[in-house]
């Protein structure tokens, strides 16, 4: 089923100022789209949006229908989301939190029944962490950790992916490496991605559509080379930086000029 | 009129002026011995001042606690505080020459501020009927005058004694005093109530324990098996003792109907009405021995022949 | 690589639910048997009807007590699980919530101002009750009403202000207790502080199916929660992405172990330490995943009080203790044991 997200207008404020004022945008099914801005541009809002935490003024529909009209239920089984912070305060195993992502699936009471655990099973093969099953999340590494929730948040078999600075504390290794992790998902599984990120370069590397957002509106929506300008960086995020194409020549790169 | 007439004269206006001048001595002595002593005086604890009203030292109250409501005249006198809790201000102001206190119920730490702002502090002990005897000679002695404590005392005791004659014919009956029922809070040993419940001829149930007071569970009520069973100061009417009990009818006193309920505390004082309590208790516990005839006398063949 | 990996299956439910009721049934039959008052077995079931020392110990004095127990040890032990689920804190605990004060505070003026007061039961036919338990349970209720309305926020109850209200309560009713003492008479005073502590002391069998009714039903209803349990500790937008109704489940959390609570405390006083020290013990032998921990600290719960109440009643005979104090004191220092043996595998 072709889910696509639509917002119309959306607005949603905190408190008096509006994170978001007037957003509008469409991404369909199977696209993969880095979403950029500086820090409280709104991009952690937009995505808790998507997937119903919180709700604005104006519309948003997914997949024609508005959001409001699913039940949560309904939405884990479309949205899996992967955020910036995962803070447990119980002892579960890795094992144990990776199934928490099958809840939709089975009746509350019930034990997870056999296709739950080889989903499972098969989620956390993919993002390597099988070997990790009987740990405790809380004794494992940031970058372990986040593949945990990654695998948790695949367990759901999701239609889109929803990620929040995925790579935040992260080493460079694996960052690396997730971001290859969410390409592969995308092209071979048809899998709708939409990331949150700060890194530009990262950002411009793997993913083929990138939104800048601005003082609550989006600035520019394009390809990398489209977004990432000089100027545009400049005019967003306050910095001179110089841009040049990777050796591939397809990707532009920054290169950041720090005032003398 | 003779010499011989005349010296009878002057011998018994002698007499009599001796006799007038040693009366106004021993009055004098006896006034100058009630008025020395403490002048002001505060009570800690309402038997306390029970005790001083009764040793007849009830003008030199200054300052009683809110509880203290016997004799009457007590009720108007300036109060000072609860008796867990006094206002130390409150006394201190009242200038007092002596507190006096009980030991179980005053807190220690405030008898040593007391001392620290001079005053003078005496805790009398209530532990036990022989104490609370001692302790109102105790009382009398600090008020300067030991002989009227030795005379209430000697009252008091002959009021026991009375009692616990009028019951020694009757066998000794097992007997449980509770001053609460949810919980059951009993009458232990090493309690003044328990001295006088053997007193009146029965046997506390509890009267082993160490703890003065203590909270029963229902097995031991049961297992112990009182023959009476007393309900004291929780101003409950008399019909409702039985209601509690009412499903143990294996406890003799249930199944006889000998549960009674008694309103006032007028039990519970550690004081000089101790004797008053102690019939009010013997009267429960065997009540053929006070089964009175016209003329009064006790009707000795009833209380020997009572069933146990 | 074949990986095993260990999760909740269906044989560790029944292993891990069947012992502990199996511990159960033997806790509640051992703790009939003893007691302070040695007991005649043979006489109390020959006899059972008729008026008899030990049938009235055993069946009049002792059973109703025991099951009491257990009920209110299951009870208190649940709502600590869910508690501790609806807080994200391992350390909360049904005193925490202003519910259980309110509900002492309303035993405790019912019984200074009407401890004589008797609600006859069916006409007086079975009996009667004490006004107290209802005072307690409309004290619960109102504290409960305040609390939710002080606490819900767009229609999220904020763990936060159920803490923040929990310590005003609880402070409320502390002072309101420090000024009833001061002005009350010396047996009064010892009642109060009796009933503060706690008692399971109680003969009524109506009493006792009531309780066993209302504790029953709302562990089940509780249980039925499953899963969502174990995901709203992860934080209330990880459960929300997972698919739980948060704000419903809080607030159904919320309601139920208030009602339980004020529930229970209105029939025995406050018993502390059972639902802060039973789930968090059951938590490091079984594991967190509700759908065994919930039920796994209902029964433990259970065995734990049943057993407390039996040395309260033995320990210093004839002297009846209040069983919180023995819950306190022998649950804190086991709890540090355990803790001190698994301290690797606790968060940080």
């Amino acid at each position: 089923m072709k889910h696509a997200i639509r917002t119309e207008n959306l607005v949603f404020a905190y408190k008096e100022k509006p994170v978001l004022d007037g957003v509008s945008l469409s991404i369909e099914s199977g696209e993969m789209v880095g979403i950029l801005g500086p820090n409280g541009s709104g991009k952690t809002t937009l995505l808790k949006i998507f997937s119903a935490v919180l709700s604005g003024r104006g519309e948003v529909k997914l997949n024609g229908r508005a959001i409001e009209t699913y039940s949560k239920r309904e939405l884990s089984r479309i949205f899996a989301v992967v955020a910036q912070e995962n803070q447990i305060h119980f002892p579960y195993t890795a094992a144990e939190i990776v199934l928490m992502g099958r809840a939709s699936f089975h009746s509350p009471l019930a034990l997870e029944g056999k296709r739950d655990l080889e989903v499972a099973r098969a989620s956390m093969q993919f993002t390597d962490c099988l070997f990790l099953s009987d740990r405790y999340l809380h004794e494992l590494s940031g970058g372990e950790k986040q593949r945990v929730i990654i695998a948790r948040a695949l367990a759901q078999e999701p239609q889109i992916l929803l990620l929040d600075e995925p790579s935040a504390f992260l080493d460079l290794k694996h960052q690396v490496q997730i971001l290859e992790l969410m390409r592969q998902l995308n092209r071979e599984q048809g899998l709708t991605i939409v990331a949150a990120l700060h890194d530009l370069n990262l950002a411009a590397l793997f993913f083929p559509r990138l939104v800048m957002l601005r003082d609550a509106k989006i600035y520019r929506d394009g390809t990398a080379k489209e977004v990432l300008t000089e100027k545009t960086i400049e005019e967003v995020y306050g910095i001179r930086v110089r841009v040049e194409p990777d050796p591939s020549g397809e990707k532009p790169q920054l290169f950041i000029c720090p005032s003398a | 009129m003779s010499a011989m007439n005349h010296r009878r004269r002057i011998i018994i206006v002698y007499l009599f002026a001796v006799s007038l001048l040693a009366l106004c001595c021993h009055k004098a002595s006896a006034r100058e011995a009630s008025t020395s002593g403490p002048q002001r005086v505060v009570s800690l604890a309402p038997s306390v001042t029970e005790t001083l009203f009764a040793l007849g030292f009830g003008d030199r109250l200054v300052g009683v606690t809110s509880y203290c409501d016997y004799p009457p005249e007590a009720k108007q006198l300036p109060k000072i505080g609860g008796f867990m809790n006094p206002s130390l201000e409150v006394i201190v102001e009242k200038k007092p020459d002596l507190v006096i206190g009980v030991n179980t119920a005053t807190d220690p730490t405030k008898v040593r501020e007391m001392e620290r702002l001079g005053l003078r502090v005496n805790l009398i002990s209530v532990a036990s009927l022989t104490d609370i005897l001692t302790g109102i000679k105790s009382v009398a002695r600090l008020m300067g005058n030991p002989k009227v404590g030795e005379r209430l005392v000697v009252k008091i005791e002959r009021q026991l004694n009375q009692v616990k004659k009028r019951v020694a014919p009757a066998p000794r009956r097992s007997a449980l005093l509770v001053v609460g029922l949810r919980p059951l809070v009993a009458v232990g040993g090493k309690n003044f109530i328990d001295d006088l419940i053997t007193l009146a001829g029965g046997e506390n149930i509890a009267g082993n324990a160490t703890q003065p007071w203590l909270n029963l569970p229902d097995e031991f009520v049961v297992a112990k098996a009182p023959q009476v069973i007393i309900e004291a100061g929780m101003g409950s009417e008399r019909a409702a003792p039985a209601k509690h009990w009412g499903d143990l009818k294996s406890i003799p006193a249930v199944k006889e109907g000998r549960v009674y309920a008694y309103p006032s505390d007028k039990i519970l004082r550690p004081g000089p009405r101790v004797g008053e309590g102690l019939e009010e208790i013997a009267r429960f516990i065997h009540p053929e021995c006070f089964a009175e005839s016209r003329r009064g006398l006790k009707n000795g063949s009833e209380c020997e022949s009572s069933r146990p | 690589m074949e990986v095993s990996v260990k999760v909740l299956d269906r044989k560790k439910m029944l292993w891990v639910n069947g012992t502990l009721l199996g511990l159960l049934a033997l806790s509640i039959v051992g703790s009939t048997l003893l007691g302070p008052v040695r007991l005649n077995l043979s006489e109390a079931l020959e006899n059972m009807f008729t008026a008899n020392p030990d049938a009235e110990i055993l069946f009049r004095a002792r059973l109703p007590r025991v099951l009491l127990g257990v009920a209110i040890g299951g009870g208190m032990a649940a709502c600590g699980v869910v508690l501790q689920a609806l807080l994200r804190n391992p350390l909360a605990c049904p005193q925490m919530l202003g519910v259980s004060g309110g509900a002492s505070l309303g035993g405790i003026l019912g019984l200074i101002f009407f401890p004589y007061w008797l609600l006859p039961i069916a006409g007086g036919l079975l009996g009667e009750i004490s006004w107290v338990p209802f005072a307690a349970f409309l004290g619960a209720l109102l504290s409960m009403i305040f609390i939710y309305r002080f606490s819900l926020f767009r229609g999220r109850l904020h763990p936060y202000h159920l803490l923040l209200s929990g310590v005003i309560f609880n402070s409320l009713v502390a002072a309101v207790i420090m000024f009833l003492n001061s002005i009350l008479d010396f047996y009064q005073a010892q009642g109060l502080l009796f009933w503060l502590m706690g008692s399971l002391s109680t003969r009524t069998y109506l009493t006792v199916a009531f309780i066993w009714a209302y504790i029953v039903f709302g562990f089940l209803w509780l249980w039925t929660k499953g899963v969502s349990l174990n995901l709203i500790t992860l934080g209330e937008e990880a459960a929300t992405q997972l698919g739980v109704e948060t704000g419903a489940l809080q607030r159904q959390i919320f309601v139920a172990s208030s009602l339980m609570i004020g529930a229970m405390v209105s029939v025995s006083g406050m018993i502390g330490f059972v639902g802060l020290m039973i789930p968090h013990v059951m938590r490091l032998i079984v594991g967190s995943d509700h759908r065994l921990l919930l039920p796994a600290s209902f029964l433990a719960g259970g065995i734990f009080l049943c057993w407390a109440d039996t040395v309260a009643r033995i320990l210093l005979a004839p002297a009846e203790l209040p069983v919180g104090i023995i819950t306190a004191f022998f649950g804190g220092p086991f709890f540090l044991f355990l803790l001190y043996r698994e301290g690797r595998k606790l968060p940080i």
